[in-house]
């Protein structure tokens, strides 16, 4: 008894600006299946969905829907053939109430204009769904993140899909929210839904799903049954290789000097944090997203407000007041969303390059061209980009682009680091080259602040890590303490944390 | 290694010129240039030539500002109240002992600059957007010019502003020599010094630009005031030339600076083009004014035909391509 | 499992209609307190005559402050609304004393209108061209237009509908109102509450669904309408036609829109807020004549409060981060 797919994708492939993003890449949703879609960052998962629901069109390969297939289907047709997704980014309207962003796209009307007693009638009924206990005329961006991800939620139910896609739908829920979830994920699947679901959770991969589909570098290395495969396995199969073999051989450096210290530090939703930063270690920064990871790092950097009783930088007391002045001191900033924060899309990878020069240098001064063509290329050759440098960061892949928003600090040799989610979508073998780095710098007796959401990175990485939980410091585990497990566990606020701090 | 660099940064290509929108300002300008100067005689002529270069002059000088801002990311809606100050201004500032009247043009001058510094001042520390506090100022202005001067025109006689409005210097008319410096100057600015760097910067993503060390603030305070000086020097120009001032003088000003601005390929969306797409489109505005002054149409079809150009060389050359 | 109408469902609309009243009060309670000063200014304020006058005064400030909030809800601005705001004037001067009469006048204002509009939306969403050049350049066309149909003011609008709107009768007033019921009416349609979707998100609200360039295009249609009404009011009260009384509307109604605190960036503000920025600017202009400030003064006086509204939050909530 196999069940028909009610939606198949054959051969599709993709890409932007000339990079590659989905090669050859089919998948099959059935009926009553909830089918897990699987990849590191930047593997080409969300590209994926972008074609299935048609916000995108193929380069090659076709759509099937019901056994008709589409070379180019429009986002209506999907929405006509029942599938609805979930997306990461929210796509919700402010100033919106929630059943207004519930129901837009879809309105119930009455003589053209919107039913609003209709339309609170079925809101109420895919609230229900999700758990939403809110207002219905509650302004959407009153909500905090995780109320909103369940509002998207309601949002696509709202449609009545045959076919539901959710893309990493769990990455802002509480555990609560997140179980509420699990529990209408199996009773749409009870009802024969097909449901894509796209996760880094990976044991709740394992206890939700059925079927995976892996991606890797945009082309499928899986497609099979989870039965008998374990976490391990899962992992082996997105990397490509045993995820040990990613870092490079760990080796402490020989000089232990603090460089930054900070007491009674507070910033963003940092309150009262004591932290020391030696040379020539990684500190990492873990925990759940958004546990004022970002806030301590921007806060170190002046470039948001912050206060400390004592503060000492370089062996400079107080901190830096503004983002010139701490790199004055010796910090460079990589950020976590390198297109929004990190670099200047539109221009040269080399112009890209300059940049922390150009703030530096007096605005009227001279530049010498064939300085910076020369100190470019050099960069360039470091890090191993490739081609040419005149071309436009945007036509970059997502880990060259990486690799320009790290090299544009090498030329001012800063002693203090701070990266923030350096490896996120960035393709297996520049995260490799970038591990690679960042032991080298420490080696170098730079110290490094390394934030990352991925849990491995910090386990094989680094010296120290601090893991972060509602604006303070949980645990601070010291290179043998680290574990993934520990490092969970203090994020979680479980008693093990207590004992490991 | 040699062998490397030189594929990193490729060679100069006639191909490159063909996408590059300064000199495609140009070509057309010429085109115009040419094919009028046939179908209308007298226009082709050095005279009439030089005189659409002088009613550029005044344009190209405001859209310096203009430029500067528009590619840092911002706009400014008050060059054209700016430059009637200066026009006004000139003339009531008048000292007696300041027998060339320099010492008037140059209090005026850092009039404007200070009433750009004002606009940078809202847009970066009150975080206003610019299109409302120069709008603002604008509105300010008009009604502290009124106040001071009404609604008279009144005139100027200073050996300076002589000079400037008729003098020739081996047939050039000082006001485009003194375009043509300036300009020179804007230019080695814009791309030969990391204040320039920093526009661009500024207008393709602010954040990444303060992240990276770059002092947002202060440079946004800077190309606002860098405007209201070349609105300013605008200003003094036209007084120059029409020998005297009066409260309105400089409104046509604004939209021309966005056209030439536009025209000459820069992104109204910021980070992106030059001020030398800007200079032959400053020329070209005049131009297209001048040939629809010789068509001898009635004024409503001189302002349809004006704006219709517009739109028709934006389609030709201006499309916003897909920035994502 | 049955869902429970919650206390409150039934009722969203209204509901929903009193979230976005929040964040307003400050500016409403800011115009009563202008209103209460006028009144208090000017006791004829409060009669039949006097409520028609300022009405009367108000209404084409609050036409095209609703024009230009509509764009700005999209994410679009228009430079050409002044222009618009003449075309209407002339041709309702032109027309209504001709064979169709007021009725066949009112028709072809609102006719050109929606038309221009409509031109402008499309050229500058489906060609992607930026909306403030576009607008720019049709200000120009716009603006010939109305000098090629009234080369110089002129025209005529009938006796009796010029008493009507702009006589002893409060109607300007009753337009607002009825200008205002219509936006709610269109803003409870699935198109034009999409608006804000295709202000705020439009790739989100793209994927939802939502008709973004239809919503964007009718937006520019809409504002035309509302431009072009503004003129035929104009027009009406001066019982004649003149092809650039609308200059000075381009700005003032982003003036009044701003105040009325609608965002440049799309998907932010109120329809209400941007009438009731009308009503403070028409108020505060009124009560500056009469208190004796030399007309030009009021330029001056308008400039320092337009920028005293719009930084006066950034600044107190800057002083409310501060621990």
């Amino acid at each position: 008894m196999t069940p028909q797919a009610i939606i198949k994708a054959n051969g599709l492939s993709k890409s932007f600006f000339g990079n590659p993003v989905l090669q050859n890449v089919s998948i099959a949703l059935e009926p009553g299946r909830i089918h897990a879609l699987l990849g590191e960052n930047g593997a080409g998962k969300s590209t994926l969905i972008n074609l299935l629901s048609g916000a995108l069109a193929p380069d090659g390969g076709e759509i099937e829907i019901d056994g008709r297939s589409h070379r180019r289907l429009t986002p209506s047709e999907a929405r006509r053939a029942g599938i609805a997704v979930v997306q990461q980014e929210l796509s919700l309207t402010s100033d919106l109430s929630i059943a207004e962003n519930i129901g837009l796209g879809a309105y119930p009307r009455r003589f053209g204009l919107i039913d609003y007693k209709a339309l609170a009638r079925k809101a109420r009924e895919v609230c229900d769904l999700v758990g939403l206990e809110e207002n219905l005329s509650t302004p959407v961006g009153d909500l905090p993140l995780g109320r909103r991800q369940m509002v998207e939620i309601a949002k696509a139910l709202f449609r009545k899909p045959r076919i539901l896609v959710l893309d990493e739908p769990t990455s802002s829920l509480s555990a609560h929210e997140a179980q509420t979830l699990t529990r209408l994920l199996q009773r749409l699947r009870a009802e024969g839904t097909a449901i894509l679901y796209i996760s880094h959770r990976l044991n709740e991969v394992m206890r939700l799903c059925e079927h995976v589909t892996v991606l890797k570098d945009g082309k499928v290395t899986a497609d099979r049954s989870l039965q008998g495969v374990d976490a391990a396995g899962l992992v082996r199969l997105m990397v490509g290789r045993d995820p040990g073999d990613l870092f490079p051989h760990w080796t402490p450096s020989p000089e232990r000097q603090t460089i930054v210290e900070v007491t009674g530090f507070s910033s963003g939703l940092l309150r009262d944090i004591d932290l020391e930063i030696k040379r020539g270690e990684i500190l990492g920064l873990g925990g759940l997203v958004g546990q004022g990871q970002e806030d301590l790092l921007l806060g170190l950097y002046g470039a948001l407000p912050a206060s400390a009783r004592r503060a000492v930088f370089n062996n400079v007391a107080g901190l830096p007041s503004s983002v010139s002045r701490a790199n004055a001191l010796g910090l460079a900033y990589v950020p976590a969303d390198r297109k929004r924060e990190g670099l200047h899309l539109i221009h040269s990878i080399a112009w890209n390059m300059m940049l922390p020069d150009f703030g530096k240098a007096r605005g009227l001064s001279r530049r010498d061209p064939a300085a910076e063509r020369k100190l470019a290329t050099e960069l360039a050759d470091r890090l191993s980009i490739k081609g040419d440098l005149t071309r436009q960061v945007q036509a970059l892949s997502g880990g060259n682009q990486q690799k320009v928003a790290l090299a544009k600090w090498m030329p001012a040799d800063p002693p203090i680091l701070l990266l923030n989610d350096p490896t996120r979508g960035v393709d297996v073998e520049t995260k490799r080259e970038i591990y690679v780095l960042l032991r080298r710098f420490a080696a170098q007796g730079k110290a490094i602040v390394l934030s990352s959401s991925d849990t491995p990175e910090l386990v094989h990485l680094c010296d120290r890590v601090a893991v972060m939980r509602e604006g303070g410091i949980a645990a601070l585990l010291e290179r043998e303490k680290i574990s993934e497990e520990a490092i969970v566990a203090a994020a979680m606020g479980a008693e093990a944390a207590k004992v490991a701090a | 290694m040699n062998q490397a660099n030189h594929s990193r940064f490729p060679a100069w290509s006639p191909r490159a010129l063909l996408r590059n929108r300064a000199f495609l300002t140009v070509a057309i300008v010429i085109l115009v240039w040419v094919v009028a100067g046939f179908a209308k005689p007298g226009f082709g002529s050095y005279g009439h030539l030089r005189y659409l270069l002088e009613l550029a002059a005044v344009i190209g000088l405001v859209a310096i500002g203009q430029t500067y801002v528009v590619i840092a990311g911002g706009i400014d809606l008050s060059v054209g109240a700016i430059v009637t100050v200066s026009a006004v201004g000139v003339p009531l500032v008048a000292l007696s002992g300041d027998g060339s009247g320099t010492f008037a043009v140059l209090i005026i001058l850092v009039a404007a600059t200070s009433i750009g510094f004002l606009n940078g001042l809202g847009v970066a520390y009150l975080r206003i957007h610019p299109m409302i506090m120069t709008l603002a100022m604008a509105t300010f202005l008009q009604g502290v010019l009124i106040l001071i001067a009404g609604g008279t025109a009144i005139s100027a006689q200073n050996p300076l502003l002589a000079w400037l409005g008729n003098a020739r210097i081996i047939g050039i008319p000082a006001g485009v020599l003194l375009w043509a410096v300036v300009s020179g100057a804007a230019l080695a600015v814009l791309h030969a010094t990391p204040f320039g760097a920093r526009l661009y910067a500024l207008g393709a993503n602010p954040l990444a630009s303060a992240l990276s060390g770059i002092n947002v603030q202060a440079t946004t305070m800077a190309v606002y005031a860098v405007s209201g000086l070349a609105a300013g020097l605008a200003g003094v120009l036209i007084l120059g030339m029409n020998g005297q001032g009066y409260v309105g003088i400089g409104d046509p000003y604004l939209l021309a600076s966005i056209a030439a601005v536009v025209l000459g390929g820069t992104s109204i969306l910021g980070g992106s083009g030059s001020y030398a797409g800007t200079i032959p489109g400053a020329i070209l505005l005049v131009t297209i004014t001048a040939l629809i002054t010789v068509v001898n149409a009635s004024a409503g079809w001189r302002s349809i035909l004006f704006g219709s150009l517009i739109l028709l060389l934006l389609l030709l050359s201006g499309r916003e391509s897909q920035r994502r | 499992m049955s869902s429970m109408i919650r206390t409150g469902d039934d009722r969203l609309y209204w509901r929903v209609q009193g979230e976005r009243n929040r964040g307003l009060m400050g500016l409403f309670a800011v115009v009563a307190a202008f209103l209460a000063l006028y009144a208090y200014l000017f006791p004829g304020l409060l009669s039949v005559a006097g409520v028609s006058k300022f009405a009367q005064s108000w209404l084409p400030l609050a036409l095209v402050a609703m024009a230009q909030a509509i764009l700005m809800l999209t994410g679009g601005i228009s430079l050409a609304i002044g222009a618009t705001v003449s075309l209407g004037a002339v041709i309702a001067a032109t027309t209504m004393s001709g064979y169709f009469g007021v009725a066949g006048g009112i028709v072809a204002v609102s006719a050109s209108g929606l038309v221009i509009g409509a031109l402008c939306g499309v050229i500058a969403i489906r060609l992607r061209l930026p909306a403030i050049i576009v607008t720019l350049a049709a200000s120009f066309i716009i603006g010939g237009l109305a000098l090629l149909i009234l080369p110089r003011p002129g025209g005529a609008i009938p006796g009796w509908f010029s008493d009507l709107l702009a006589g002893n009768t409060p109607a300007a007033l009753v337009l607002v109102f009825l200008v205002a019921l219509l936006w709610k009416l269109y803003l409870a349609t699935p198109l034009g509450l999409s608006l804000y979707a295709a202000g705020e998100n439009p790739v989100g609200a793209y994927r939802a669904g939502v008709p973004v360039d239809a919503a964007r295009i009718a937006a520019y249609a809409i504002s035309g309408l509302l431009s072009t009404l503004a003129g035929l009011f104009i027009a009406a009260q001066t019982g004649s036609g003149d092809p650039v009384i609308g200059q000075a509307f381009t700005l003032n109604s982003i003036a009044a829109a701003v105040l009325g605190g609608v965002g440049f960036l799309g998907g932010r503000g109120t329809m209400r807020g941007a009438i009731a920025g009308s009503l403070l600017l028409s108020v505060m202009i009124n009560v500056m004549f009469f208190l004796g400030f030399p007309p030009v003064a009021q330029y001056v006086a308008q400039g320092l409060i337009i920028i005293g509204a719009v930084a006066l939050p950034q600044l107190t909530a800057r002083f409310r981060r501060r621990p």
